[in-house]
């Protein structure tokens, strides 16, 4: 089993090769990949080994495996699963505690130097890393065990990528993404709270075709789903265009499908590919859906300025009180040197 | 004290808040520049009139503003010295009559004449007046109450001789007078026609007036050459002497800055309201004219108005002569700018009495002339005996046929029973 | 990240430093030692308040006696302030912003108006610097300020154009920028000509007043 190619894999399930040729062409149009690569990487696919991917999941909500999980039918999210071999998942897999434990050992070892490491959930730091331990260890020392031996390591949601949301203020338990942690290993960011799946499967259907990483962007995540923001691809720009902005949830321009930007929609500040991929096999995304976007793809999108319902034009100001500090301030520095400069007038 | 200690104390004297916001609300347009006569018939950009007080601004934020100390810490405006001092003198003096037109015409509302005018009480504090012969006139003025020296006793004795001389009776000195008027040095020198004109309106519409031989030169060389105490001792003179008989009304004569200075300054150096009137000449004979108290004969003339800023523009007091010369029959032909927006005759704000100015005059008088001679008038007429003596000098040099005279002799001449 | 920190903190201490500035310098002036004035009016007090209030709005245009040399400059000098205007109080995102200040806000205008305004504005800028730099009078009288506010103003105008345009540099960046360009113009603002936004109608005003009092022509 384990030497199988995955065209023996999935010949034995009844997919045929033109079924994986069409999913090839899936991919490399989502990938944003020239249509002549789709044969090349059918023909890849199908002499290719299965992939081991260990998952460790740190401190995390186990949201971004279930979007994972979430498909109905038989996808591309569901057919990866026959392109990988998840070795270690603590989830999904059936043993527990040192039987576990052993599970993940064999595996790192059997595939020394050639599995991919799947992290989810922030690496809390503060007070030596108590605050998220598996089996008693703590996240970091895992991370720091395990990395060496990884060809890449996927930073798969915004909190393995960021910190995420248990980074927010205070963050209590010192939270950092992966890429604060490891600073000599090939680290692909998937972030997203939740990311969107076929992100996910389409990065691992690249690394098993072309034995690479895709091309990453200066804060490491793949070009093809990040290099556009969501306002570049949002259905309702042309509503941002003609200045409709709907004023308020549920009101007029909200119901006539207007542009959410005066609602706090952070889409142009985020990249991600919810505007053109869409979420649950391209049923919607939030703008669609009638809420702006909340940034959830981009570092610190819990902590930002005025919060999710203040627009990108607006923040957070000093506030009436502090002005009228200040007003007062200058009150008295103007007295001040009014009462300096009347001593010099006879 | 030195020179230059004492030009900023003489700058930074008496900065209210009307004189700090025009000094702090500069935004360096250059509008002003295109209304004054002085840039617009030279071109030289030194002649802009905001520029002409940039000493009392740096002063100011030096000593005075809001952020001085950071002026001083950082070195953000250079230190007065004797040196830029000199080198503004004729920025201050020569090239400017504090005539108005640039506080006209800002759009941020800076009364950039007023700030001339103190610009000169530091300039004079250094001793920076222009000596030939401004300066000399101040000091005379100041020693003596008069910048020729003329005294009381004098003065008397010239009013009697001037009444025999035109056959008026002169009032000199009454204890008890409702009108008191007054005199320009100018009118002493070179026009004592107005004295007898004055007299002879004054006896004819019967009130009860006297001239005060404690208080009688209006004309307040002191002002114009930024010598406060001179000009608070000149004012407090007359202001005492009308109060001394308990005058109803302090008539100012055909002048400029006089009435400025008696008008809307006298009060306020003085410290509280004035308990009499304060008219200009034509603002007495166009009200006795407008009560039926003074009649006039008709003119057949066709006459322009020059009228004199410190008057009109500055003292609000443009309807007294049009009113006067209505009733009189003339037929007014208006200056292309005429009124508050008047040009400078070039001569205001001592610049007549600064010897090397002279070309600076001329240049300023070229444009009245063009305007007066396209007005397509005889005559011009005029309430001020420097703008009379400046357009006479000008007409002079320019070969005029145009004449110039005045509005006040017009109407002693011309009175009717 | 810098978009945050225009957005917080930035625009925190831009806003207090603007207050404190506007306020200390206008109670530095008003507060100098005032003079009775006990020369008679010629108004009373009821004019001199409407002259002082109406010079706020006639020195808005010259005299006609002063435009044929002062048209040129004023015509610039206007196509810049109001497409500044046009800008600020018909942009959506500008009355977004005075909404949530203010609570108030009114119909935007439509972007192809913004577009063109955005460009006169432009262009007259240029075109005013350009002139402060070659006329004799404006040379002489300029001084660092007013380079220094030139250029304070010219950032926020281009970072907006080139923002709303879309085409150049990304949205995040642009709109840090853009801020951060504000946020420098309201730390200058007290402290240079540009507080001719205040001191513009105390000026008028006064000097309205004043010479409502003396009936003199404002």
């Amino acid at each position: 089993m384990r030497d199988e190619t995955v065209g023996d894999m999935l010949g034995r399930r009844g997919f045929s090769r033109r079924g994986l040729l069409k999913f090839a062409i899936a991919m490399t149009s989502s990938l944003a990949l020239p249509p002549s690569l789709a044969p090349v990487m059918a023909a890849n696919l199908a002499a290719a080994r299965r992939q081991s991917v260990i998952w460790l999941s740190f401190q995390e909500c186990t949201g971004c495996l279930e979007t994972l999980l979430r498909t109905d039918s038989p996808t591309i999210a569901g057919l990866i699963f026959d392109f990988i071999s998840l070795d270690y998942q603590e989830s999904l897999m059936a043993a527990a505690g040192s039987a576990a434990e052993l599970t993940l050992r064999q595996a790192v070892a059997a595939n020394a130097g050639k599995y991919l490491l799947a992290i989810d959930g922030s690496i809390p730091v503060a007070d030596g890393g108590v605050y998220s331990l598996t089996g008693g260890r703590t996240n970091v020392s895992m991370l720091q065990e395990f990395a060496p031996g990884a060809a890449a390591i996927l930073a798969i949601g915004t909190c393995a990528a960021y910190g995420g949301i248990p980074k927010a203020f205070p963050n209590p338990t010192g939270a950092v993404g992966v890429e604060d942690v490891i600073l000599d290993k090939p680290i692909v960011n998937i972030p997203g709270c939740p990311p969107i799946p076929e992100v996910l499967s389409g990065v691992l259907v690249y690394f098993v075709s072309f034995g690479r990483l895709p091309d990453l962007d200066d804060q490491k995540r793949p070009l093809a789903y990040f290099g556009t923001t969501i306002h570049d691809q949002c259905y309702r720009k042309p509503f941002y265009d003609q200045g409709k902005f709907a004023k308020s949830f549920d009101d007029e321009g909200a119901r006539q499908g207007w542009c959410l930007f005066e609602l706090g929609c952070k889409g142009p500040t985020t990249h991600n590919a919810c505007a053109s991929l869409k979420w649950n096999d391209g049923t919607s995304f939030p703008i669609e859906s009638g809420h702006g976007c909340l940034g959830c793809s981009e570092p610190d999108f819990w902590d930002q300025e005025g919060g999710f319902y203040t627009s990108l034009a607006g923040g957070t100001g000093p506030g009436w009180r502090n002005a009228g500090i200040a007003a007062a301030t200058g009150v008295a520095l103007g007295a001040a040197a009014a009462i300096a400069a009347r001593r010099k007038v006879p | 004290m030195n020179d230059v200690a004492k030009a900023l104390r003489g700058f930074v004297a008496d900065v209210g808040p009307g004189v700090a916001l025009s000094l702090e609300a500069c935004v360096h347009c250059g509008q002003c520049a295109e209304a004054c006569q002085f840039y617009v018939q030279t071109g030289d950009p030194r002649y802009t009139p905001i520029h002409k007080v940039e000493l009392f601004k740096q002063s100011y934020d030096r000593e005075i503003g809001p952020f001085a100390f950071a002026y001083k810490f950082f070195g953000l405006a250079p230190k007065l010295t004797a040196e830029t001092l000199l080198e503004w003198q004729d920025l201050v003096y020569d090239s400017c009559n504090m005539c108005g037109r640039c506080s006209l015409i800002c759009p941020m509302g800076i009364d950039i004449a007023e700030l001339v005018e103190r610009t000169r009480h530091g300039m004079f504090e250094a001793g920076l007046a222009p000596a030939d012969f401004l300066g000399a006139l101040a000091e005379k003025e100041r020693a003596t109450g008069s910048p020729f020296g003329l005294t009381s006793e004098n003065f008397g004795t010239l009013l009697h001789e001037i009444g025999e001389k035109h056959g008026v009776a002169m009032r000199v000195d009454e204890v008890r007078a409702d009108i008191v008027p007054t005199i320009s040095s100018i009118d002493v020198k070179t026009y004592p026609g107005s004295m007898a004109a004055i007299a002879k309106i004054l006896n004819h519409v019967g009130e009860s007036w006297s001239f005060r031989t404690d208080g009688f030169d209006a004309d307040n060389v002191s002002l114009t050459a930024g010598d406060r105490a001179g000009q608070d001792a000149i004012t407090k003179s007359i202001v005492n002497a009308a109060i001394g008989c308990e005058a109803k009304i302090l008539v100012m004569p055909e002048c400029g800055h006089s009435y400025t200075e008696m008008r809307w300054e006298a009060a306020n150096s003085f410290g509280r309201d004035l308990p009499f009137r304060v008219l200009q000449i034509t603002e007495l004979m166009a009200e006795m004219i407008q009560s039926g108290k003074l009649r006039v004969k008709k003119v057949t003339q066709t006459a322009t108005y020059h009228d004199a800023c410190q008057v009109s523009r500055r003292g609000g007091a443009t309807a007294a002569p049009r009113v006067i010369m209505q009733a009189l029959g003339v037929e007014l032909r208006e200056l292309e700018d005429a009124g508050a927006e008047n040009w400078c005759c070039g001569g205001g704000g001592g610049v007549a009495l600064i010897k090397r100015a002279q070309p600076l005059r001329d240049k300023a008088f070229a444009l009245k002339q063009k305007q007066i001679e396209a007005a397509g008038a005889a005559t011009v007429y005029t309430s001020c005996s420097g703008c009379r003596q400046t357009l006479e000098h000008g007409g002079k040099a320019a070969g005029w046929k145009v004449t110039v005279a005045s509005l006040l002799e017009l109407v002693a001449d011309n009175l009717a029973p | 990240m810098l978009l945050s920190f225009a957005r917080g903190p930035g625009m925190q201490v831009a806003a207090l430093i603007m207050v404190v500035g506007m306020f200390w310098r206008l109670a530095g002036i008003l507060l100098l030692r005032r003079r009775a004035a006990h020369a008679a009016a010629r108004n009373p007090f009821g004019a001199r308040l409407l002259g002082g209030a109406v010079t706020v709005f006639t020195r808005t245009i010259p005299r006609r006696t002063f435009w044929p040399r002062v048209a040129p400059g004023v015509a610039l000098s206007y196509v810049f302030h109001v497409g500044l205007f046009i800008i600020l109080f018909g942009g959506a995102p500008h009355i977004l912003i005075i909404h949530e200040i203010f609570g108030v806000s009114w119909p935007d205008l439509p972007k192809g108006v913004i577009v063109v305004a955005s460009g006169l504005t432009l262009a007259a800028l240029i075109a005013l610097l350009v002139r402060r730099l070659t006329h004799p009078v404006l040379q002489l009288l300029s001084t660092a300020d007013d380079f220094l506010s030139w250029l304070i103003v010219f950032l926020p105008v281009a970072t907006g154009i080139l923002l709303s345009g879309e085409t150049v540099g990304g949205y995040g960046t642009l709109l840090a920028l853009h801020i951060l360009s504000v946020e420098a113009l309201m730390i200058w603002l007290p402290f240079g000509k540009l507080m001719h936004v205040a001191l513009v109608f105390a000026g008028r005003g006064v000097l309205g007043y004043n010479f409502a009092r003396k009936g003199a022509a404002t």
